[in-house]
């Protein structure tokens, strides 16, 4: 069965574009466009896999880490913060709060990405 | 001034940075948005996903690709000076073992001079070093750069010399290439920030005319100093003494 994949990405092209490609892959891909919407679409729906950007509108990538952290369901899902800051200090505080890896987008392409989530779900 | 005055005013001088500081992150971050929408969907021309291409397609979508990837790289290293500029301060000092740090440096790079065919040759002190009080992270950073240039900046056949030297109050560490060499002209400017020359420009396209800057602003930060020797045509050799008790 295809392994399933949230993606949490404001920006509408590089959700299509990232979707297209992980579909492309052979995921299934479910999308959300703030942090509030990726919540809420966390209390339906359990994920194998969770591509997260963190300046988001509304709650930001790090408040949606700290709430699926803290839901049992989500709480050992792998989420990779794929994120355009690259500051030290949002790196860190993402691995504190339990983020797989941390990707700068324009350092990968999607092909790159694609082989580390299945690295990653192995 | 008073020293009131004096104070009031750095205060003021580090919030027009902070401020300077954040703006260039922001900017970096909305750069590098279209940036990686760039890269995603030329990658994915490249390898097909959007049907086969034409040869001629390839070379042009490569090129796009080759050029987009110079603009991630110089915002990267743009973000590297403004992260080290924040950091002016924030040196993290430690007893370290010079000679290992170069050794690890060397080992990196034995890859890329193996392909440009340039020899990389590291003279070690015949008696053993004391470690030294230093960033070795920063420091790193400062014989990676160094290196990194004399390679950059050799052609095929070239060698590349790094010696350590124990002097009485500093350790000299100098790095000698057989490359391109630097115009008497350019010799005071080879360290201002987003400088390079006609000749470095015309060996390497891709640089941004930072990483001198910023290695010099590290060595400063450590009390140290930054000089050069060179003759155009014949080579360059860069030597940073950094003092023992720092």
């Amino acid at each position: 069965m295809s392994k399933k994949i949230l993606i949490v990405e404001d920006d509408s092209f590089l959700q299509g574009l990232a979707s297209t490609k992980l579909e492309k892959e052979g995921f299934t891909v479910l999308a959300a466009s703030s942090g509030d919407e990726a919540i809420k679409l966390l209390s339906t729906n359990t994920p194998d896999f969770i591509l997260l950007d963190l300046v988001l509108p509304g709650a930001d990538g790090f408040t949606v880490l700290k709430s699926l952290r803290e839901n049992a369901a989500t709480s050992k899902t792998p989420v990779i913060v794929f994120s355009n800051l690259s500051e030290d200090k949002d790196i860190k505080q993402a691995k504190d709060l339990g983020a797989t890896d941390y990707m700068v987008k324009s350092n990968f392409t999607l092909d790159e990405l694609s082989d580390k989530i299945k690295e990653i779900l192995k | 001034m008073t020293t009131e005055e004096l104070t009031k005013e750095n205060e003021e001088l580090r919030a027009e940075i902070a401020v300077k500081s954040d703006l260039i992150s922001i900017s970096a971050h909305q750069l590098r948005t279209s940036l990686s929408a760039m890269k995603w969907i030329l990658k994915m021309f490249l390898d097909g996903d959007f049907g086969a291409l034409t040869g001629e397609q390839i070379s042009f979508i490569t090129k796009a690709y080759e050029s987009d990837e110079r603009m991630i790289r110089l915002v990267n290293e743009m973000l590297s000076v403004n992260h080290s500029e924040d950091s002016i301060q924030s040196i993290h000092p430690e007893p370290t073992d010079i000679v290992k740090l170069i050794d690890e440096v060397f080992f990196d790079f034995t890859g890329e001079s193996f392909k440009k065919g340039i020899e990389l040759i590291f003279l070690k002190p015949t008696s053993p070093l004391k470690n030294i009080i230093l960033d070795p992270e920063k420091i790193r950073v400062v014989i990676q750069n160094l290196i990194e240039n004399a390679i950059k900046y050799s052609n095929k056949g070239g060698r590349v010399f790094v010696n350590i030297a124990d002097k009485e109050q500093t350790i000299q560490i100098s790095v000698r290439d057989t490359g391109i060499g630097i115009e008497d002209e350019n010799k005071d400017k080879i360290f201002g920030k987003f400088y390079r020359t006609d000749s470095a420009k015309k060996q390497d396209v891709v640089g941004s005319g930072l990483g001198l800057y910023t290695i010099k602003r590290i060595v400063e930060n450590h009390h140290g100093k930054i000089w050069f020797e060179s003759s155009f045509g014949e080579g360059t050799t860069f030597f940073v003494d950094l003092p023992k008790n720092a």
